[in-house]
């Protein structure tokens, strides 16, 4: 089963249908599925390399009004679905505004809120469905590797990319590289604080995605706790953890590097200059807290790896454009 | 010849008023284990939030024989591959059970109607759902208790009587 066949019996039966025929219609769109997207009143729309409009039978449509139309009602009852038609298991989804799908496809939510005392209570009607496609590709960072160890040990590496690039996809695979012991000198044990579920993809706690067997997995904790939860409770010899960038992370980071233990994370840039302009990441960058600092992009698909700098030095230690790629 | 006729009347007759006390019993028996049912549907909901699908399977099979098909019929009705809403899992599962047990039709109404906002709401909302069914059947099951106890005995005289009748009238 490919990663997005797992997604369709969560559909509403006509979203479902249109899909299942989108598939064989076109199967090499299929294939780069990235996101499927419902919205009330609006088209049927995906992202496969390309954003497309589908039409009932599955073919890619040409005008919005030959596309299948999705209603409120429809929207609705994917979220039951997505619940196990029992809503009430959702209310922490509903507050998040994400559920995870068994096979770790995030499920992003947005519609009505529900407001008390001027926070965000959960939602109340969902109007807006974006299911993104978990997708594993094994041994893609298998060339970074050799960049981002000395000797045994971890460097502070840092992934950079503009949104859909790869950025989790890639840390993913660097975990389970280095937690399993493949392409490193040694095996490290690896924490990681997936706050947004993303990395492993844990479906009730459990990790539907291969992070390696020395990983232990933080579900759903904000950073900070979750750093210092698996500092003193699980003896990590590197942290991971996806998208920093907010306030405050800069200070997490500078008191791993106290511990002595090594990081990966992911953050939102577009190139080294941006990074090195964001005004939480610019002091990372500016002061050589990261050893590493590996960008990628989009230019030739997903996965394009633009290269690698040393973070301290700031010199160029891989630069090329070239796709990264699964191996087996 | 006759007497043997009139002997498998008698006994037809008071069979049929044995039956008929015993399907009252019956049905106050039913509806205790609903209502049984029920109130660890409210467990599972309410301290648990487990999903309808494994709360119904998991409850089905703790219930007497007769309920459990109604439970379990609804957790595969729901996870089928059709994409049932809640409401129409819990109405096929009726209906389905409908003729294997003795309800009237005022409790099949009770049950029909839990169905309405089953899966669709917050937890608070489901749990008192619940809790408003279990009063409903109580109230059935204390009117079919009363009924079992002031006339099953009268039902099985009733039909020995009306044997001794027919035979009384046609010997």
């Amino acid at each position: 089963m490919s990663y997005a066949e797992q997604v369709l019996p969560f559909l509403v039966p006509k979203v479902r249908w249109a899909l299942e025929r989108f598939r064989r219609v076109a199967p090499e769109k299929w294939a780069r599925l990235e996101e499927i997207r419902l919205r009330a009143g609006q088209p049927l729309q995906v992202e496969a390399g390309a954003s497309l409009l589908v039409t009932a039978d599955g073919a890619p449509a040409v005008r919005p009004d030959q596309a299948l139309p999705v209603e409120a009602p429809d929207v609705l009852r994917t979220v039951q679905l997505m619940g196990g038609n029992s809503l009430y298991t959702l209310e922490e989804e509903l507050r998040e505004g994400f559920i995870t799908l068994p096979g770790g496809h995030r499920v992003g939510l947005a519609g009505e809120c529900l407001v008390g005392r001027g926070t965000l209570l959960r939602l109340k009607r969902v109007t807006s469905i974006n299911i993104r496609i978990a997708r594993q590709l094994k041994g893609i960072g298998r060339r970074l590797l050799p960049y981002l160890t000395i000797g045994d040990r971890p460097l502070r590496t840092i992934i950079i990319s503009p949104p859909q690039a790869g950025k989790t996809t890639l840390l993913r695979d660097l975990v389970r590289s280095f937690s399993n012991g493949e392409g490193v000198p040694a095996p490290v044990k690896v924490g990681l604080v997936d706050e947004r579920g993303e990395v492993a993809g844990s479906y009730r706690g459990v990790p539907q995605l291969d992070v390696g067997m020395r990983t232990d997995v933080l579900t759903g904790c904000p950073k900070r706790e979750g750093v210092f939860l698996l500092l003193r409770s699980m003896g990590p010899q590197l942290i991971a953890t996806d998208e920093i960038g907010r306030p405050g992370d800069l200070e997490l980071i500078e008191e791993i590097l106290n511990t002595g233990v090594g990081f990966i994370a992911t953050a939102h840039a577009w190139d080294t200059k941006d990074f090195a302009r964001r005004p939480s990441l610019q002091r990372l960058w500016a002061r050589g807290l990261v050893e590493r600092v590996v960008l990628l992009s989009r230019r030739l698909g997903p996965g394009t790896l633009e290269g690698v700098w040393n973070g301290q030095t700031k010199e160029a230690l891989l630069a090329e454009g070239q796709r990264l790629e699964a191996k087996r | 010849m006759r007497i043997f006729g009139a002997l498998l009347v008698m006994a037809a007759s008071t069979a049929a008023g044995w039956i008929y006390g015993a399907l009252l019993k019956k049905r106050w028996q039913l509806l205790n284990a609903l209502i049984q049912g029920f109130q660890w549907l409210g467990t599972e909901i309410g301290y648990g939030s487990v999903p309808l699908g494994e709360a119904f399977t998991r409850i089905g099979a703790r219930l007497p024989k007769e309920v459990q098909a109604l439970f379990t019929g609804f957790a595969a009705a729901l996870n089928g591959a059709a994409g049932l809403t809640a409401d129409e899992a819990w109405q096929e599962s009726l209906t389905q059970n409908r003729d294997g047990l003795a309800l009237t039709a005022e409790d099949w109404a009770v049950l029909s109607d839990f169905g309405r906002t089953l899966g669709t709401t917050d937890r608070e909302h489901q749990v008192s759902a619940i809790r408003q069914t279990i009063a409903r059947l109580t109230h059935q099951a204390t009117e079919a208790e009363g009924e079992y106890r002031k006339n099953e005995r009268l039902y099985r005289y009733l039909g020995m009587a009306a044997g001794a009748l027919v035979v009384l009238v046609f010997y």
